[in-house]
């Protein structure tokens, strides 16, 4: 799959989306606060809206091109949509909603109503309403909806953000499976991290209309435009280490000329390394305090402060971003702020190696 | 019919005239009304409030006006009405098609602010859903937006069938009060009335047929309307 995006939409309203992201990735994720433009960019590509100028392409297919005044009815785009709302059609059964997808699918891909019944578990729920379900199982019913209709591209807005915690896992599992299954090339918006990780090869970064960054998760969330920490969970650190030698006692990494202690590690193939740790794991001192048991002691500058409900997330430049979670009275006693020298203090054991 | 013999046979001549007059006056205004509504409820457009004053003209002009503009468009010399007789040999004015005329008319208005309240109360991002599915404007229509409107639009039938059983302006004035042709429930009520010799006590069972048949219209719409609502949530 590959989906090559540009457009440029504004609202009567003042809010504009001017954007170009081209990805061939499995799945992609769109990143951003709410408000960022990220539901119309998925409203673009599955033609709800009609872009003052753009040009839309999926695989070999144009599907707008504003020029030559090429702008495909939603029908014809074989792309299904999962709406946040699911939006399920309440005078049919459930049966009725999958049936819809199969019934009015043109083309793309046969998918074997069987099959998405048995993995999205549906079958005891064909003869309900949508009224009568829950979020769970109506998040269910509309994936199932959309895969019937043998989309090209999934998009998927916000597939979690309705769900609590428990049955996010549960609709995570279930979504693992689909990408596993069919292979069917998926985009999605959300506004959490973790969803990014968990799920996207690929993210785009979207801030006020426009694309701030573009990578891999690992690497686009790590820098600090992002905007990571307007999620309630704050940002995750993870550094990208460098020269990494394995040894018996430890392992070694290098951010810059800084060393960062690990556990030893049987030797991993691939690379670069990253290390993960939350914030929460960094101690910050104005001096370097010799005689700690913490084994890195990393140098940087304070380069940015973001006050979060009860924490203040300091962002450290010690070659990389890294964040640091400390109370608000830490911050004014430390008296932190852009430009100061600070010590990060980090225990080899809260640092975890990802591939 | 010994069930109707509670009516007189000029009685009962009116009341199958009013059905008959009501029924096709509802069921030609339905089509228009359905797309005249959705579009309504789906658009928006510089001059929309022109339309929409046109639309609801005939619910606030006095009956006899519109009577009086449909007889110089449809009289044989009108506009409309000669074409209709030379080429089709149809003929309206003073025939029970002026009364079905001037019920659409007259009536058109109500069933189209129903039916618009109804295409209003549909998501249209349900009708993106289905578009997304693959299905084409039409079949949109048909499968979602038409069946989630359903009962708003039967409401919209029934209010304009009531209020074409009631009309009496337009229709004396386009159809005349012909016995037997073109004198509805209403027109019957007139006539004995006006009748020398105790008239006004001849009308009570059509005075109360009317009041029945308006209140059960009515009370229909209503029920069908609320429910739709339960139906949304």
């Amino acid at each position: 799959m590959s989906l090559s995006f540009r457009c440029r939409h504004s609202y009567p309203g003042g809010f504009v989306l001017d954007a170009t992201l081209e990805t061939n990735h499995r799945v992609t994720a769109v990143f951003g606060p709410s408000g960022s433009g990220k539901t119309t960019l998925l409203g673009l590509i599955a033609g709800f809206l009609r872009p003052q100028q753009g040009r839309i392409v999926l695989d070999d297919r144009l599907l707008v091109d504003t020029p030559s005044g090429l702008v495909l009815p939603p029908e014809k785009r074989q792309i299904g949509y999962v709406f946040q709302e699911h939006l399920l059609f309440p005078h049919l059964t459930v049966e009725g909603n999958l049936r819809y997808g199969q019934r009015h699918r043109r083309g793309g891909r046969p998918m074997v109503w069987e099959r998405v019944v048995e993995v999205l578990e549906i079958g005891p729920l064909l003869c309900r309403y949508p009224k009568s379900l829950s979020g769970g199982e109506r998040q269910r019913v509309a994936l199932g909806r959309a895969l019937l209709s043998g989309p090209r591209l999934l998009l998927m807005d916000e597939p979690l953000a309705s769900l609590d915690a428990p049955l996010k896992a549960r609709i995570l599992a279930y979504l693992d499976r689909i990408v596993a299954q069919w292979e069917i090339p998926t985009l999605f918006v959300t506004h959490s991290q973790a969803e990014v990780r968990r799920l996207a090869q690929w993210v785009v970064v979207l801030d006020a209309g426009r694309i701030v960054t573009a990578g891999s998760p690992d690497d686009a969330l790590s820098r600090p435009e992002p905007l990571g920490w307007k999620n309630a969970t704050g940002p995750r650190n993870l550094l990208r280490l460098d020269d990494v030698q394995f040894g018996n006692d430890e392992t070694l990494g290098h951010v810059g000329s800084q060393a960062i202690h690990m556990p030893p590690l049987p030797a991993p193939a691939a690379m670069p390394v990253f290390v993960e740790f939350s914030p929460a794991d960094v101690t910050l001192s104005r001096q370097d305090i010799p005689g700690l048991s913490a084994r890195n002691h990393l140098q940087g500058r304070v380069c940015r402060l973001v006050e979060l409900d009860q924490a203040v997330f300091v962002a450290v430049d010690i070659g990389q971003i890294l964040w640091a979670e400390v109370t608000p009275q830490a911050a004014a006693e430390l008296q932190l702020a852009s430009g100061v020298e600070v010590t990060c203090l980090l225990k080899a054991h809260s640092l975890q190696v990802v591939g | 019919m010994p069930h109707w013999s509670l009516l007189t046979p000029e009685e009962t001549t009116a009341l199958w005239l009013s059905f008959r007059v009501s029924f096709v006056a509802a069921w030609l205004g339905l089509p228009v009304a359905i797309a005249i509504g959705y579009f309504l409820a789906r658009t928006r457009f510089p001059g929309k409030w022109l339309v929409e004053t046109a639309i609801d003209l005939p619910l606030v002009l006095p009956p006899v006006v519109t009577g009086y503009l449909l007889l110089v468009l449809f009289s044989t010399s009108g506009p409309l009405g000669g074409p209709l007789e030379s080429w089709f040999g149809v003929k309206i004015v003073f025939t029970w098609l002026a009364a079905a005329l001037a019920a659409l008319v007259v009536s058109f208005p109500l069933m189209v602010r129903a039916i618009r309240l109804a295409f209003q109360g549909v998501d249209p991002r349900l009708e993106l859903a289905a578009r997304s599915l693959g299905a084409n404007r039409i079949a949109t229509f048909a499968t979602v937006s038409l069946p989630l409107a359903g009962r708003g639009v039967i409401a919209g039938w029934m209010l304009a069938f009531a209020r074409s059983l009631g009309e009496f302006g337009a229709t004396i004035m386009v159809a005349g009060n012909i016995e037997g042709r073109t004198r509805t429930i209403p027109l019957a009520i007139y006539t004995f009335a006006n009748r020398p010799g105790g008239g006004m006590s001849d009308c009570w069972r059509l005075v109360g047929l009317s009041i029945v048949l308006g209140a059960a219209a009515l009370v229909a719409s209503e029920l069908l309307e609320r429910r739709q609502m339960r139906h949304e949530s």
